[in-house]
């Protein structure tokens, strides 16, 4: 597929900078065009693989924001982009919408920006393009707080509305000890890039070299077209170079025995995918359509093995719709398998973070209906007789 | 994010100049130089180390009730305290907020063309530093709010101290007049509590210049942090935005301050190569141990605060770590800001942080905005009623001596004319005189009464939670403020009708008073319309 990116705030640019360069790494050529928005000045400054003229700051007139963020306020963020919409609709002059098949807005939900602005981005890219618009969102952890638990959900449903499909990642399901601040998100950010390049750059080699098993970019748009919320299973296994393959060779005689052991691998691997992280937990089965990609040398992947993995996805997802296919890398070291669920609909932190998110609201609420009343009764003694100077 | 700092009058003007030192000391260029301070007496204008000449405006030379002149006898200009107790002996507006208004309010033009030096488009937000308790702080610090809140699209903030117990009432009558003036007006305020942070056996001298520092430390924390050059890349970096949105809410706010050390580089290469050479086990890694900033977030929300408050009562929470990145676990980030979450029952947290990559230390600054529960405002009002009572029916007192019936309208014109600072009245300036010397028994007993809050909640903060110690301390003083209060009260009622034989009781003196107060509301309101226009 080929795919024009947009990052909206800090952590929608940071996931797509990564997504280049995992591509760029992996010799694909998935982010035809990549596009970052924010409100911050400083944030626009951070990505490494970002040209400097795709990188847009909106807000830098408004009042509260001025190039300085939104403090987290997603009406505010909402706000910025709706005023700016006419710089955000001209930057797009310069992307050749006809060479890509899809459009990816990415974006965390929890923050200001990412979860105000991204769906005024999507709204107006929808009016623009009869392309599909899919969404990235990063729902923010349990520990992240009510407020952009509010956030999110608030922002979620926007998404969910507006978008062609909305894959969802969940920072708590990433969360590890022992890392810092700096290495937890750089790592959540490439494991997540890893995962929607893998899925998404199949199929972006055309017809040319590979076969009938090739995946095909209209298979993944067909999965994702049914809407809703996905989430993207992943495992991966060093494949051995061709001079081990050789040495291997010479030491084990019989060829029959690899090619089942090949098949279990294969098998094996979208278990792990589908079991591991997903990118957010969900009850597979609620799934409603399934798509399965290999990517790796074509040698190593094996068709018995791709057709049993195929079989379990579908007694797992209890659905029919499981399509299996090839993403053939060549010159690849490893072999991957990466499972699509589309449109999930039992997915248990959601739920939380919604029950979070309303919990959040009344307390905000709570505290706007008192706050005049409490900073009048702090200021003033209980007869009230002291007297302001001015 | 960039401030714009106002110092007025003395503590104002040595708070700013603490803040530019330790803007330069931090090397967080937080202000560009966009500084100002005034004052009515060009005192401390001398002791400045950091402030430039220039940026020193002298308003009020020329009013006649301005006094440029030290008393020998005066306790120097060091003592922020002891220089404005005795009205006559102190230069400038001695501690009249009126006469500190009308001054300001004169001297427009020229306070005015001051602020044409600083550009208020290359800055994120304006900072008004003044002492509550002065009269220039109060009366031209409220002006010159009033003044930069019309000029201004940015937000505008007050900082400052409180006056101590140990100062005298009428600097908190003043500071309780300043909190009612600065509140509706600020976008934030963030009032200094002197007495939780004085330590008696210190000359007074050192301890307010330890406590400016102290604050200089918190506000370049909260405020500056990014600002360090060369800059960093940070994570989660605090933006200006985030500091202003959390402010936004108004009130009074307070700062919670910690830090921990962290391994010197030094010490991780020997470690380091212990362990290459076999001779230390590989240690875990205590620094990026979420643990450990989970419990420096814990230390500093129970750390001495600029305002003691309950944080329960807190509107919205910034928090901002700052350290050398490879030391703050993100899982560590986490739980803080959640943990800041539980224990204030807000929402709304905002975190950051400010990666230091030469730092010896982590520090971790927890903003408490909108904190309404606070105990220190409570008593500061207690104490200036009781002095404002005191005062009115002192002046009852002396005017019934020549007119039985005119207690009610002489005390109505007193408080006209103490609004509009027109005062020609003797009681304006006898009347507290007279009042500190009888009254001083009373005063006395709110020093112990503060004083033992004061030690109570510094004592037990730290093995106790915050809000136990301050709610004791709260009680406590509240209800020996009461007592005062009634004594204070009773006291001068038994004296009134034995002086003029027009009273019956001590109970009618007060709502006498009182309604006194109600009535004039509407002159006061007339006369501010009357100067402003």
């Amino acid at each position: 597929m080929k795919l024009a990116t947009i990052g909206v705030g800090n952590a929608g640019s940071k996931v797509i900078d990564r997504m280049v360069e995992f591509e760029q790494a992996t010799g694909r050529d998935l982010c035809r065009h990549t596009l970052v928005i924010n409100t911050a000045r400083t944030d626009l400054a951070k990505p490494e693989h970002v040209p400097e003229d795709r990188r847009l700051l909106i807000g830098e007139t408004h009042k509260k924001a001025k190039g300085h963020g939104v403090g987290g306020d997603a009406a505010i963020g909402a706000e910025v982009a709706k005023t700016e919409i006419d710089e955000i609709r001209r930057i797009f002059d310069d992307v050749e919408i006809h060479e890509v098949d899809a459009i990816l807005v990415a974006a965390g939900l929890g923050g200001g920006t990412g979860s105000g602005a991204a769906p005024v981005v999507i709204e107006e890219l929808q009016k623009m393009y009869d392309e599909p618009v899919y969404g990235l969102g990063m729902l923010p952890g349990k520990y992240e707080g009510g407020r952009p638990a509010l956030n999110s959900a608030r922002s979620l449903q926007s998404f969910v509305n507006k978008v062609d499909n909305f894959i969802a990642f969940d920072n708590d399901a990433w969360r590890s000890r022992g890392q810092t601040i700096e290495e937890g998100y750089e790592e959540m950010n490439r494991e997540l890039a890893t995962r929607i390049v893998t899925l998404l750059a199949a199929g972006e080699v055309d017809e040319s070299e590979v076969g009938e098993n090739a995946m095909d970019s209209s298979d993944i748009m067909r999965t994702m077209e049914v809407g809703g919320v996905s989430s993207i299973g992943y495992a991966s296994t060093d494949v051995d170079t061709p001079d081990d393959g050789l040495l291997s060779r010479f030491s084990d005689e019989e060829v029959s025995d690899m090619e089942s052991t090949d098949a279990a691998k294969i098998k094996g691997l979208v278990r792990r995918a589908v079991n591991s992280r997903l990118t957010v937990p969900c009850d597979v089965a609620s799934a409603e359509r399934a798509l399965i990609i290999f990517a790796g040398p074509p040698s190593e992947i094996s068709r018995k093995g791709v057709e049993s993995a195929r079989d379990w996805l579908e007694q797992e997802t209890e659905t029919v719709d499981v399509l299996a296919g090839d993403d053939p890398r060549t010159g690849s070291d490893t072999l991957a398998a990466v499972v699509l669920l589309s449109n999930v609909t039992d997915t248990p932190r959601i739920k939380e973070i919604q029950d979070q998110a309303v919990d959040a609201q009344d307390t905000i609420q709570q505290q706007e209906a008192v706050r005049e009343e409490e900073i009048e009764s702090l200021i003033t003694d209980d007869n009230n007789d002291l007297d302001p100077i001015v | 994010m960039k401030l714009s700092l106002f110092g007025v009058g003395d503590a104002g003007t040595r708070l700013v100049d603490k803040l530019l030192q330790a803007e330069l000391e931090a090397g967080r260029n937080f202000t560009d130089g966009n500084v100002l301070a005034f004052n009515t007496a060009a005192e401390a204008f001398g002791e400045t180390d950091t402030l430039p000449e220039e940026r020193q405006i002298l308003i009020g030379d020329t009013h006649s009730a301005v006094n440029q002149y030290v008393e020998p006898d005066d306790d120097g200009p060091d003592t922020d305290a002891a220089s404005a107790t005795d009205r006559d002996h102190s230069p400038g507006v001695a501690g009249d907020p009126e006469l500190g208004a009308e001054v300001a309010d004169d001297e427009l033009p020229e306070i005015r063309r001051a602020l044409d030096l600083v550009d208020d488009t290359e800055v994120d937000a304006a900072m008004v530093v003044a002492g509550f308790g002065g009269g220039t702080g109060c009366g031209v610090g409220s002006v010159l709010l009033e003044e930069l809140k019309s000029i201004y699209e940015i937000p505008v903030y007050v900082l400052g101290p409180l006056p101590a117990a140990s100062e005298s009432d009428e600097r908190a009558l003043t500071a309780a007049r300043a909190v009612r003036t600065f509140v509706p007006l600020a976008d934030a305020v963030l009032p200094i509590d002197n007495d939780s942070w004085a330590r008696s056996s210190q000359p007074v001298a050192e301890e307010y210049d330890e406590i400016n520092e102290m604050v200089a430390t918190r506000i370049l924390s909260l405020f500056a942090a990014g600002e360090s050059d060369p800059a960093t890349v940070s994570e989660m970096r605090i933006d200006p935005a985030d500091v202003m949105r959390t402010l936004d809410v108004g009130g009074l706010s307070s700062i919670g301050h910690a830090s921990i050390e962290v391994d010197t580089d030094d010490e991780g290469l020997l470690a380091r190569l212990m362990q290459l050479l076999g001779l230390a086990e590989e240690t875990p890694d205590t620094q990026t141990d979420a643990a450990t900033i989970k419990r420096l977030v814990r230390s500093a929300l129970s750390s001495k605060l600029t305002l003691p408050c309950d944080i329960e009562s807190t509107d919205r929470v910034l928090v901002i770590l700052s350290g050398p990145p490879s030391e703050i676990s993100r899982k560590g980030f986490e739980t803080g800001r959640y943990l800041l979450e539980e224990e204030t029952g807000t929402v709304e947290v905002l975190a950051g942080d400010e990666p230091l990559p030469n730092a010896s230390e982590i520090t971790a600054t927890v903003l408490f905005s909108n904190v309404t529960d606070v105990p220190r405002i409570d008593e500061l009002q207690e104490r200036a009623v009781a002095y404002q009572r005191e005062q009115d029916a002192e002046t009852a007192v002396i005017d019934t001596t020549t007119s039985i019936d005119g207690a009610t309208m002489i005390a109505a014109d007193d408080s006209a004319a103490a609004t509009d600072g027109d005062s020609e009245q003797p009681f304006e300036f006898h009347g507290p005189e007279e009042q500190r010397e009888n009254g001083d028994g009373g005063g006395d007993d709110a020093v112990t009464a503060d004083g033992d809050a004061g030690e109570m909640t510094d004592g037990d903060a730290s093995e106790m939670a915050d809000d136990d110690a301050s709610e004791m301390a709260d009680d406590d003083a509240s209800e020996m403020a009461d007592d005062d209060a009634n004594e204070g009260t009773d006291g001068d009622a038994a004296d009134a009708p034995t002086d003029t034989n027009s009273t019956d009781t001590p109970a009618d003196t007060d709502t006498t008073v009182e309604d006194d107060e109600t009535n004039t509301a509407a002159a006061t309101s007339s006369d501010e319309h009357e100067s402003s226009s």
